[in-house]
């Protein structure tokens, strides 16, 4: 046993003897402070070189340089590695739901390496940790190889491997049996973020007739990509134009963490000297390199995009050619953001008055300049609001689908991954449309009015109809690729929902906290044993890439394969597909190609067109970008954006906050997971062993809680654990608490998902009310 | 080798893509308990009223008098021509002098082959001609594999320090070069 431990951490370090001896070498040698290096362990001696080096004098030069010189390679689906003796297959990772060009080394039939494909106009090369741990995923040894039916209790963690035969059958039976009692409606399907699958699922579920569901959509890119729809008539603030910009603005993002091919876009942008302004209520890897970080409160972020129009308009910074010739609403817009004035603004998002108005003011001078945005904007009290009112700063400044600023997607010749055609959307009657949970309160998220996305049903109605028998009974359920229990707010509910289903299946990877309850469990291929054409436009706005199977696992079938072969039992086989490849031949009809075709070219790739509008206007009834909303107006909703205060806040909710006095925020990530995903792989977990909470140390202190304490945090709903991990960067009535985490660690063990924003139903997990104690 | 690797501090945004890609071109398994590229955190802090939150990789710097040669018992460790600091495989005894010996923390014990072992600069990849695996899965784009001449206009107006084959660079920090010294 080491008797010396590190002078820092008190570690054990190594034996009395090992130190006798280091320590005459060094005498004999004469090395100079010795002492300083030769007693720290490891960990102490990275820190302290990185710290010293660092130091603390701080001394601002220009930070623009040239960007790295990015690895471009000839682009090859299929090749030899001489040095590796390999063969590469150039593929798309799909770690997360984004696509990245990758390329796989395999080497007598088993996949040994994965990188980043060097030939891509997207990736430039890189990969992220996750898709570099992608040979720990696919030979994990807890992975599914076989289907799975229940042996003995539900939830019960006993098994028998079954056929993929019996496995199938018995799923449509039970489903019959279902249907039989209950009708359609008493079946509901469900989903998670997906990996390309989004489309066939949408297009199995309305050939089957069966509502579906998604923990994310509602708060995740539902929002989003209806608010740049409903301006701009595409999902245009997907598609930031780094390459050519002057001036980002990252809202509520943090790309190199969450979206490595934005991530990479940005930093290049960055490094080249574009002005980068940052909003987020923490300091992270994003906002440390922002040249104007706006600390805003959480879930106001509607309140400051208004504020900033109003400063644009009031000091004419518009475009104005482009708003006289191209802009809807002008003036009810500028009366509604009259209502926002600085101080008022400043008054409800804590960021201070002059930093608003230096925000819009380089926003609109320094342009071209082009607007980042992924979830955090979607899970506050108006979800709508907040992402049209973001993309009005867009287009105000006229910065829609030029160089440098949002770009309105190219039209790729291949299906995308949400159109409602091939969805076959149109199969849906009106009394389904009607009775589709949800449809009368969130219109545009379960209504046949929903925009981008095909109709889906409200989670909490959902939940609340298997468990309540209201409006109608729902007893079966079948999941495809979603840990369910960890990933929705309000954990509580959704277990208990899954839990008193009479029948319940699931297609996965891994047994996790939801399927555990399965009747039927299916292993899935990941990305690297299957074939895919993907085309979407948050990764290029115009190339569609392939994806080609590597190696086989176990039986591990598609999703995609899953879906048909389902359909050719329950009867619709004409409406989904004998084969994953005559899918993919559909998608490519426009293109006119086949698969084999494309597997060959790897890629389609379409030249730039800027100011695409001006052939055919925009995607909108007006033709024009709409600040005021004429479907919204139809639906009996407010026209135009407004700032709605959260459902829980000091503000809204003194009562509670008297009992519950701090703001917890939730959904903030890190790099190596991705949602309830990737805990399992070693070298990742290795990195962020577990939860950290981050809380300012005033706040800390104050109820007794000290740096990396475990710690409690509790809401009306119940109350959850993690470690205490101390920022000054973050404000003393604020909390974040990444999701996400299982067990005890589960903040959506604690959040509510009942109130929910108006016309779309997101659940305000950015901005709900806790308090903490030490653990 | 006339090549150095570049740690640009001010682009590194600790996305952990070096350490996972180092650990994937090197083999080193979760079992091993090597992790020769490892991402370090300086801060959150307030520096002059302003917070600060800095990152960046450290990994063999390969010193130009190389400490942990000094206490290897055995001359495992060289100083090759090209600058490259390397470890005798074959010679290497596995006693762990030259993980204390490294004033940096930049070597690493593997567990499975009891061996001593730390970046080379892939050492394969780049006598290919390929860049290392680290610099080329950087999303931040802070880390370069430069030559003389792009090294000296990324440095230049900024702050830099050479220490071995790494120069570290920041537009933000006045850098402080460390060198542990053998007394001649």
């Amino acid at each position: 046993m080491p008797e010396v431990t590190c002078r820092q951490c008190g570690q054990p370090l190594m034996s009395q003897k090992t130190k006798e001896r280091l320590t005459e070498i060094a005498r004999e040698k004469g090395i100079k402070n010795h002492e300083e290096f030769l007693f720290l362990c490891p960990n102490c001696k990275l820190l302290a070189f990185s710290q010293k080096v660092t130091g603390n004098r701080l001394q601002k030069v220009s930070r623009a340089k040239p960007v790295p010189y990015r690895r471009a390679e000839k682009l090859e689906p299929v090749k030899s590695d001489p040095r590796l003796q390999t063969t590469v297959f150039k593929t798309e990772c799909f770690s997360c739901n984004q696509g990245c060009d990758a390329v796989v080394h395999v080497k007598d039939g088993r996949v040994v390496k994965v990188e980043g494909d060097a030939s891509s106009h997207v990736t430039k090369g890189v990969l992220c940790s996750k898709g570099l741990a992608s040979t720990e995923h696919l030979y994990h040894k807890e992975r599914l190889h076989y289907p799975l039916k229940r042996a003995g209790e539900r939830g019960g963690g006993k098994w028998q491997r079954i056929t993929w035969d019996e496995a199938l059958d018995t799923i449509v039976a039970k489903l019959g049996e279902t249907e039989k009692k209950y009708g359609k409606e008493g079946i509901v399907l469900a989903t998670g973020t997906s990996r390309g699958w989004l489309l066939p699922f949408y297009r199995f579920g309305n050939a089957y007739g069966v509502q579906y569901t998604a923990p994310g959509t509602a708060q995740c890119a539902l929002p989003r990509f209806t608010g740049s729809t409903l301006v701009g008539g595409t999902r245009f603030l997907e598609n930031p134009d780094y390459d050519h910009t002057r001036c980002m603005i990252i809202w509520g993002a943090n790309p190199t963490s969450t979206f490595p091919v934005k991530g990479r876009g940005m930093m290049d942008a960055w490094i080249r000297g574009a002005k980068m302004i940052v909003v987020d209520p923490m300091l992270t890897e994003a906002s440390s390199k922002a040249d104007l970080w706006l600390q805003l409160r959480p879930g106001t972020d509607a309140a400051l995009a208004l504020g900033m129009l109003n400063i644009i308009i009031q000091e004419g910074l518009y475009d104005k050619d482009f708003v006289a010739k191209w802009c809807f609403g002008f003036e009810e817009l500028r009366k509604r953001a009259a209502e926002y004035p600085p101080e008022r603004v400043a008054e409800i998002t804590w960021v201070p008055k002059e930093k608003i108005i230096e925000a819009a003011r380089l926003f609109a001078r320094e342009k071209p300049s082009c607007i980042t945005v992924v979830v955090a904007i979607e899970q506050n009290a108006d979800t709508l609001s907040t992402s049209r009112a973001i993309g009005m700063l867009s287009a105000l400044t006229g910065n829609i689908d030029v160089p440098g600023g949002n770009l309105i997607q190219m039209p790729v010749p291949v299906g995308l991954w949400l159109n409602a055609d091939l969805a076959l959307t149109n199969l849906l009657t009106e009394e389904q449309h009607e009775r589709r949970l949800g449809s009368q309160k969130y219109p545009l998220l379960s209504g046949k009015h929903s925009v981008s996305f095909p109709p889906s049903a409200f989670n909490y109605d959902v939940w609340q109809a298997i468990l309540t028998g209201k409006p109608y009974p729902i007893r079966a359920m079948y999941c495809q690729g979603s840990n369910m229990v960890q990933a929705y707010a309000n954990s509580k509910m959704v277990l208990e929902a899954i839990q008193s289903l009479d029948f319940f299946a699931s297609a996965d990877f891994y047994p996790n906290v939801t399927n555990d309850w399965a009747d039927i469990l299916l292993p899935v291929a990941t990305w690297m044993e299957r074939d895919f054409v993907t085309s979407s436009d948050q990764v290029s706005a115009n190339s569609a890439h392939l994806q080609q199977k590597t190696v086989p696992v176990g039986e591990c079938w598609s999703d995609l394969k899953i879906l048909n072969e389902l359909a050719k039992r329950l009867g619709f086989a004409e409406k989904m597909f004998p084969t994953d490849e005559a899918f993919f031949d559909l998608l490519l009809q426009p293109a006119e190609m086949s698969f084999q075709d494309f597997k060959k070219a790897g890629v389609i790739k379409l030249p730039w067109e800027y100011k695409k509008y001006e052939k055919k206007g925009f995607a909108t009834p007006s033709a024009k970008v709409q600040l005021h909303d004429t479907k919204l107006e139809a639906l009996g909703f407010d026209p135009l954006p407004q700032y709605v205060e959260p459902a829980e806040s000091p503000m809204q909710t003194p009562e509670l906050a008297k009992e519950y006095p701090l703001i917890i925020t939730t959904g903030g990530r890190v790099p190596v997971f991705r949602h309830s995903e990737f805990r399992n792989i070693a070298i990742l977990r290795e990195i962020v062993p577990d939860l950290q909470i981050s809380i300012h140390p005033d706040t800390a202190r104050r109820y007794g809680i000290q740096e990396n304490d475990p710690m409690v945090v509790e809401s009306p709903r119940g109350e959850m654990e993690g470690k205490a991990a101390f920022t000054p960067g973050i404000d003393p009535r604020v909390i974040q608490v990444a999701s996400h985490w299982p067990g005890k660690s589960n903040v959506n063990m604690i959040m509510d998902n009942e109130k929910c924003a108006p016309v779309i139903g997101s659940a305000q997990l950015r901005c709900q009310l806790c308090r903490v104690r030490k653990g | 080798m006339d090549r150095v690797l570049l740690v640009d501090m001010d682009a590194c945004v600790r996305c952990y893509s070096c350490e996972i890609a180092c650990r994937q071109e090197n083999g080193l398994s979760f079992e091993t308990k090597s992790r020769w590229c490892r991402v370090q955190t300086v801060g959150p802090r307030k520096v002059e009223s302003e917070l600060h939150l800095d990152f960046q990789p450290v990994m063999c710097l390969q010193c130009t008098e190389p400490m942990c040669a000094q206490f290897c018992p055995v001359e495992a460790i060289s100083k090759r021509e090209d600058g490259r600091v390397v470890i005798d495989e074959g010679a290497c005894i596995g006693c762990r002098q030259c993980i204390y010996g490294c004033p940096y923390g930049a070597m690493h014990f593997n567990e499975i082959t009891q061996k001593a072992g730390k970046c080379n600069l892939c050492l394969s990849r780049t006598e290919a001609g390929i860049e290392p695996s680290c610099v080329q899965h950087c999303i931040g784009g802070a880390l370069r594999y430069v030559g003389p001449a792009e090294l000296q206009e990324l440095t230049r107006g900024r702050h830099s320090v050479q220490l071995g084959r790494t120069t570290y660079l920041s537009s933000k920090w006045a850098l402080n070069p460390i060198v542990f010294e053998v007394r001649g």
